[in-house]
């Protein structure tokens, strides 16, 4: 599959493998989980101890990947497709803020403030546009699930002033 | 009990005012979410699964089939309308869907994939509940070991029908039993890979990880195609198809139905290739082949039946065996999970209404949607109309607040944003995330089951070539993977993934 709207490959950027990205982070997954792993016995065959299994997967994933990695290099695979950052960066960034905030401050905040901070991700974006959906938005939500569905999100909380 | 006894009992538990109304508003909802460009089932059950927290079980299982359906049906109105189709179910039907739409008969194809869904769905409906029956009976006599090797055959299945390279598919399904062995151990309590978190110490969350992977990876996945979509603009023509168009959809419709209703019970995601298998069935039997592709009401007639028998009778596995067929099928498990019900073959002798009320709900789904879309046709055209730049908002906000509220923890929506990003980097190395899914669903069972077989055979690994059944599902698991790797097979195999 390729991409027409992308520069052409080659140019500019060292041509990578996808197969060979794919392998070596499934042996560094592997590494990483047999290293996680190392503390739980494996038991005996009859007695199959907590570390069994997840030893055993490991293993294997490492297996896969050792095979993706050196099938990349006997056949030209595809190559790696660009990762875009502004998209995953900032709609993270919104994740995160929304999470820090829906139990300290309230839903009433953390709601705009997801859909701002992702919101840019869209090179589109509008402000002012962004911003009145994100108040229609949060209003709806607050009428839907803590009015309507009596669900227990914390709205607005204010120390002293206001817990809703 | 039999058949008639049985949809009886069912039949009353879903028409009561208050699970009427629940598959109703299920429907509603769904086809509304579903309905968004690039939002396919699953992320769409993931975001409406709290809304189904403060109802009953029976209700919330209904309500929950309906968000199902609506979801389906959903993808199957962008698919015509916008040409973008929400999963892979719906790849088909926007081929000549959206030609037809192009041509003016939107509302043809959208009536004619309705009704066709609609008989589908009645036929699938009385398949699943004849055999739900035996079925259960024969998955009360499987032992550790037949259901062990019946997991592994499953999961074989995922393999060879998944898109792409059986490697990655492996690699992926690995990953997913991996994951779910983080938490307390089953027997020991020990815990496992948590790095001291308590958070980690229940295991990872299911609609967590399913929204991280599916939900925001696709988010993430679509902001960087840029604003492609074409609405179609101008006259949606009558809903109805004409007389004509009718008795030449008919017996697709039934083929449809029959293909689909197979291979939606197959174990991996059968229910995929049926309106693929029913697409190139129609082809090879139309009279004018060189129609398909420029608007052919067959080829949306047959695919669509195909789906929605598909997605009907994939439920016989889950409500049978316990073991969920599909990606879709094990969010069906989380939500079940949710409302303390262990989906398998003890489902239907402990809670018979709840079993037969989701089965007589699902023909009732069916019904609703008819009644639902066809006269708010004109409304989802409106909504396909908002902008990616505002739905995506929308969409993450949604999904936080479904995050959340599963344990109002907020470190979960963390967690979620995580996967989003290991999902988006996994689609870039060509790995599909369905797989993952599957088999951290399954990793639990197989664990469990693997262990007490080992158990039960005091070590000995041998149990599962002396029990028959379990040679027989691994026979086939061995066959069908070494059968994947002819190159023949291969071909064949990309060719019906990349039927356009």
């Amino acid at each position: 599959m390729t991409d027409q709207s992308q520069p052409i490959e080659g140019l500019g950027r060292p041509r990578l493998s996808q197969d060979r990205v794919a392998g070596l982070t499934l042996i560094a997954v592997s590494a990483f989980a047999l290293w996680a792993s190392s503390d739980l016995e494996t038991g005996t065959l009859r007695f199959i101890g907590p570390g069994l299994m997840p030893r055993l997967l490991a293993s294997l994933v490492g297996v896969t990947g050792l095979i993706l990695l050196v099938l990349s290099f006997l056949r030209l695979g595809e190559a790696m497709p660009r990762i875009a950052l502004r998209g995953p960066v900032c709609v993270l960034a919104g994740i995160l803020a929304f999470a820090l905030t829906v139990q300290t401050v309230g839903f009433a905040i953390a709601a705009p403030l997801l859909a701002m901070l992702a919101g840019l991700a869209d090179r589109d974006m509008r402000w002012i546009e962004l911003l009145g959906f994100a108040a229609f938005m949060t209003v709806g939500c607050i009428l839907v699930f803590k009015v309507g569905l009596n669900l227990p999100i914390p709205i607005l909380t204010i120390p002293g002033i206001i817990q809703y | 009990m039999d058949l008639m006894s049985n949809l009886a009992l069912g039949f009353s538990t879903a028409m009561s005012l208050q699970n009427l109304g629940l598959a109703f508003i299920g429907c509603l909802v769904g086809t509304l979410i579903g309905i968004l460009p690039g939002v396919g089932p699953i992320a769409t059950i993931t975001m409406l699964l709290p809304i189904t927290f403060g109802i009953d079980p029976v209700g919330a299982l209904i309500m929950l089939a309906g968000i199902y359906y609506g979801a389906q049906y959903g993808g199957s109105t962008s698919a015509i309308l916008v040409n973008i189709p929400g999963e892979a179910g719906s790849v088909v039907t926007a081929l000549d869907g959206h030609a037809m739409a192009k041509k003016g008969r939107a509302g043809a194809a959208l009536g004619i994939s309705a009704i066709g869904s609609f008989i589908a769905g009645c036929i699938a409906t009385v398949v699943i509940a004849a055999l739900a029956v035996p079925l259960t009976d024969l998955a009360l006599r499987f032992g550790p070991t037949d259901y062990f090797a019946l997991m592994v055959m499953g999961l074989v299945f995922a393999v060879v029908l998944a898109h792409g390279s059986v490697l990655k598919a492996v690699a992926m399904i690995l990953l997913g039993i991996l994951l779910s062995t983080i938490g307390s151990d089953l027997e020991t309590g020990q815990a496992r890979m948590t790095f001291g978190s308590l958070h980690l110490a229940d295991g990872i969350d299911f609609a967590v990880l399913a929204m991280g992977i599916f939900g925001f990876a696709e988010v993430l996945r679509n902001l960087e195609g840029g604003e492609q979509r074409d609405v179609i603009r101008g006259t949606m023509g009558p809903l109805l198809p004409t007389r004509e168009e009718m008795r030449r959809s008919i017996a697709p419709i039934l083929r449809g139905t029959g293909l689909g209703s197979v291979l939606g019970m197959l174990p991996g995601n059968g229910a995929v290739l049926a309106p693929f298998a029913s697409y190139t069935l129609e082809k090879k039997l139309a009279k004018r082949p060189q129609d398909f592709g420029k608007g052919a009401i067959e080829a949306v007639a047959g695919p669509e039946s195909a789906n929605n028998a598909g997605a009907q009778t994939s439920f016989i596995p889950l409500l049978t065996l316990g073991i969920p067929p599909n990606a879709v099928m094990a969010i069906m498990v989380g939500a079940m999970m949710i409302q303390g019900i262990v989906p398998g073959p003890q489902v239907m002798t402990e809670s018979p209404a709840l079993f037969w009320g989701m089965i007589a709900s699902m023909w009732i789904g069916n019904l609703m949607l008819l009644v639902i879309n066809l006269p708010l046709v004109g409304m989802w055209v409106r909504l396909l109309k908002v902008p990616y730049r505002l739905l995506f908002p929308a969409i993450l906000i949604f999904s936080c607040i479904g995050i959340y509220s599963i344990d109002n923890n907020p470190m979960d929506v963390v967690f979620t944003g995580g996967f989003a990003i290991a999902g988006y980097l996994l689609i870039k190395m060509g790995f599909e995330p369905a797989p993952l899914l599957l088999g951290f669903v399954l990793g639990h069972l197989i664990e469990e089951n693997l262990r007490r077989a080992m158990l039960l055979s005091r070590g000995e690994l041998s149990t599962f070539a002396e029990n028959p059944l379990s040679l027989i599902l691994l026979m086939i698991s061995v066959g069908l993977l070494l059968l994947s790797a002819l190159p023949t097979l291969r071909a064949k195999r990309e060719e019906v993934f990349v039927e356009d």
